[in-house]
């Protein structure tokens, strides 16, 4: 089972190119069933690991290798070959990502079957699923930096290619570029970190420079840099501050998208990234610093974003970065476990509420929560199960959420009682907005009669899938909780002394005080929202209108990034101008004209002086040669004879005079 | 005491007769007289070659011998002259030497 593990990434990537080039495009394709298969392959092979992990049957870390190319190297007066290898490596962390990643992957292509059943590009699309799945798989099992790379930019591809998926429609369109573009920005300092580790250390594969760094040969300033170049990529896939203005947007594309890319194969794979790299970090308190404050400032944000958005697919993305945001600062204050569990915990119940709103907006053609409202008759399984969802996320006792919130909060506050409030609140704001989205949507009056009349309840297609992630929602956290299953699987055994200690929050507090707030805090959002109108909440609104602008307008991240786009579009024009107007126009071309006027005078003083020198010279011998014939041979035989005469007295005179 | 004539004597005379030979062929206009004159110079040679045959070389006869020689030879040479001489004659009419130009470069 474990030996065979590099098929998990293979066997997508090979459904997707005979999805791309085998069978009819068609909304009644039948191509997808093949992705469909792969995936439930993949899916079955990860929980087989996950199960034989779980029991104990084989060790992890399991590694295997195989040479993948090799280069002539001349380094430090040495020619040899390095040769660079391409493998897997499975952890606990990878071995229940693989679980994730294909689970969640399997029930999203499940659900679009339904969801997409009759759209003119429906195998491409899934052919897109299957590959952006594909790279996600690979990057999990890749034990080699360089290929983890590889993959993490084909996630970015396919992710493009996804949200842009309606590429006929702008709004599609620019939210891809502007996913792209924006997680390119974060690659940057991706690229440059690895560079900076194969420089140091020679080596891609990840248990080498594991190796490396235990031993302190890495600098702290060389382990800092590198841990914020990696963190650099992870913010952008991630969508953590100050890059996550893709996110929201990245819902143009179709909402099982969305699901997949929240919950298991995008934004995870940063968060997975600084875990997999998590030795690096431990070498370098102030990156561990910084990821923590990242994480803690997007979960704030994020959070506080979410309170006012009236889009149900907005209010999921904005929590989904919130969520994202407590993962990355459990990281940050070395709850290696707490980050992933929750990692685990929210793909469950992210993608229940982003297949639960695809299902809503299957139904009332809208994304509007202002349209929506007295659902729950209509729809009563989609109610159902997003209400667990948002129970889940709410973290209450006994879902998932609770358990793995719970880890994060005790992680924090043992770090900083700051952070540990500062968190908290944006915990009760994530309860707050959420149950705000469901007494929008599904409780009350209907607002918009009109699309209520026509809404119903998805098909089992689609809601097979939505009680599947409903269950996982309540139990995995208890399941994986159960007998420490999750902490004894995903562990980082800290270095000596480097194990954060602090002090430990009180278990009373967390298990019934935090549950308590969390209450009241759904309590306030019922108060606002829960009711037929909301002449609280628009008091409020009216009252709070500047903070109400300002959370709309997403704290103006959007203006800044625009602005700094404007900006070097500007600056791209101005060097253009300054390259077609000076550097052409003077240097170059001016060059041109000064060479050309040289060779003018240059020309002119040749034809004047030089030629009419060497043409003089000519001239001169002929007019002299001439001239002599003229007066010499004049064809007077007794001159000769005189000349010859002279000559031969003369030779005569000299010899005798001797 | 008798005066003897000695080899400075004729080479004297040779030396008078050629350049009389010469003076001749420079500043006659006759291309006949030019023609003599020119026999003038060979005897002059003549002379000399038989003035050195006879004072330093008494006993041999080359000096002699290369004069008949030179005698045979200008005979020649004033037959050759002179049919060319006809020649220019009958063509220009003229024996003057410096109407007859057309060999100038």
């Amino acid at each position: 089972m474990l030996e065979h593990v590099y098929l998990i990434p293979l066997i997508p990537l090979a459904a997707s190119l005979l999805i791309i080039f085998l069978g009819s495009e068609g909304g009644h394709s039948r191509m997808p069933l093949l992705s469909i298969l792969a995936m439930a392959w993949c899916l079955a092979q990860a929980l087989g690991i996950f199960w034989q992990a779980a029991c104990g049957h084989v060790h992890l870390p399991y590694q295997a290798s195989w040479d993948w190319f090799s280069f002539p190297v001349d380094a430090g007066g040495k020619a040899f070959s390095y040769s660079m290898p391409i493998g897997v490596l499975i952890d606990g962390a990878a071995a229940v990502m693989l679980v994730v990643v294909t689970l969640v992957s399997s029930l999203v292509q499940i659900y679009s079957l339904s969801y997409m059943h009759g759209d003119p590009r429906f195998k491409r699309y899934y052919a897109f699923l299957s590959f952006f799945t594909a790279s996600m798989l690979g990057l999990v099992v890749s034990n080699n930096l360089l290929v983890t790379f590889a993959c993490w930019e084909l996630v970015g591809v396919s992710s493009y290619l996804l949200i842009g998926f309606w590429f006929e429609k702008p709004g599609p369109v620019y939210a891809s570029k502007k996913a792209f573009i924006t997680t390119k920005l974060g690659d940057c300092g991706l690229y440059l970190a690895l560079l900076f580790i194969f420089t140091k250390v020679g080596s891609f594969q990840i248990t080498q420079i594991q190796d490396f760094v235990s031993r302190g040969y890495l600098a702290p300033m060389a382990a800092t840099l590198i841990a914020l170049g990696l963190l650099a990529g992870a913010v952008g896939k991630s969508a953590q501050w100050p890059l996550f203005i893709w996110l929201p947007d990245a819902m143009e594309g179709p909402t099982p998208v969305s699901a997949l890319i929240h919950a298991a194969t995008m934004v995870a794979a940063g968060i997975y990234l600084v875990a997999k790299c998590y030795f690096i970090y431990v070498a370098s308190p102030l990156a561990m610093e910084t990821v923590a404050w990242v994480g803690l400032i997007t979960a704030l944000l994020a959070a506080t974003m979410a309170m006012v958005a009236y889009d149900i697919k907005r209010v999921l993305a904005f929590s989904t970065v919130s969520q994202l945001g407590f993962m990355m600062c459990a990281l940050g204050v070395g709850g290696y476990t707490a980050g992933l569990f929750h990692l685990t915990t929210h793909a469950f119940f992210k993608a229940l509420l982003f297949l639960g709103a695809g299902s809503v907006i299957h139904a009332v053609h809208s994304n509007d929560m202002r349209h929506m409202g007295g659902l729950s008759k209509k729809m009563p399984i989609t109610f159902v199960t997003m209400f667990i969802g948002t129970y889940a996320i709410a973290g209450l006792w006994p879902s998932a959420g609770f358990y793995s919130k719970e880890l994060i909060l005790e992680k924090v506050y043992g770090h900083s009682p700051l952070m540990f409030a500062i968190l908290l609140f944006a915990a009760l704001l994530t309860a707050f907005y959420m149950f705000r989205l469901i007494f929008l949507t599904f409780l009350g009056s209907p607002r918009d009669t009109v699309k209520h009349h026509h809404a119903d309840e998805s098909p089992a297609v689609m809601t097979g899938p939505l009680l599947l992630l409903a269950f996982l929602s309540i139990v995995s956290g208890y399941l994986l909780e159960r007998n420490h299953l999750f902490a004894h699987l995903v562990d980082y055994t800290f270095p000596e002394g480097m194990k954060p200690e602090g002090a430990h929050v009180n278990a009373l507090f967390l298990n019934y005080g935090v549950s308590a707030l969390v209450l009241g805090s759904i309590g306030l959002s019922w108060k606002l929202y829960g009711g037929q109108d909301f002449k609280l909440a628009e008091s409020l609104k009216q009252k709070l209108s500047w903070l109400f602008n300002a959370l709309e307008d997403r704290y103006g991240f959007d203006e800044i990034f625009l602005g700094l786009v404007s900006f070097s579009d500007k600056s791209a024009r101005l060097a253009f101008w300054f390259d077609t107007a000076v550097v052409d126009q003077i240097f170059v071309d001016g060059w041109g004209l000064l060479t050309k006027i040289i060779a003018e005078i240059s020309n002119l003083f040749d034809a004047m002086f030089i030629d009419r020198t060497v043409d003089g010279f000519g001239d001169l011998s002929v007019d002299v040669g001439s001239g002599l014939r003229s007066l010499i041979s004049r064809g007077q035989v007794q001159e000769y004879l005189m000349y010859i005469a002279i000559a031969v007295s003369l030779f005569a005179t000299l010899i005798l005079s001797r | 005491m008798s005066a003897q004539i000695s080899l400075a004597h004729y080479l004297t005379l040779g030396a008078l007769l050629f350049l009389i030979g010469m003076f001749g062929a420079l500043t006659r206009r006759n291309i006949i007289g030019i023609l003599m004159s020119i026999e003038l110079m060979f005897n002059a040679a003549n002379i000399n070659l038989a003035a050195f045959n006879h004072f330093l070389h008494p006993q041999g006869v080359a000096g002699q011998a290369v004069a008949l020689f030179i005698i045979a030879v200008a005979a020649a040479e004033v037959v050759v002259g002179l049919a060319l001489v006809l020649a220019i004659h009958r063509n220009t009419e003229t024996v003057y030497v410096e109407e007859f130009s057309i060999l100038k470069g």
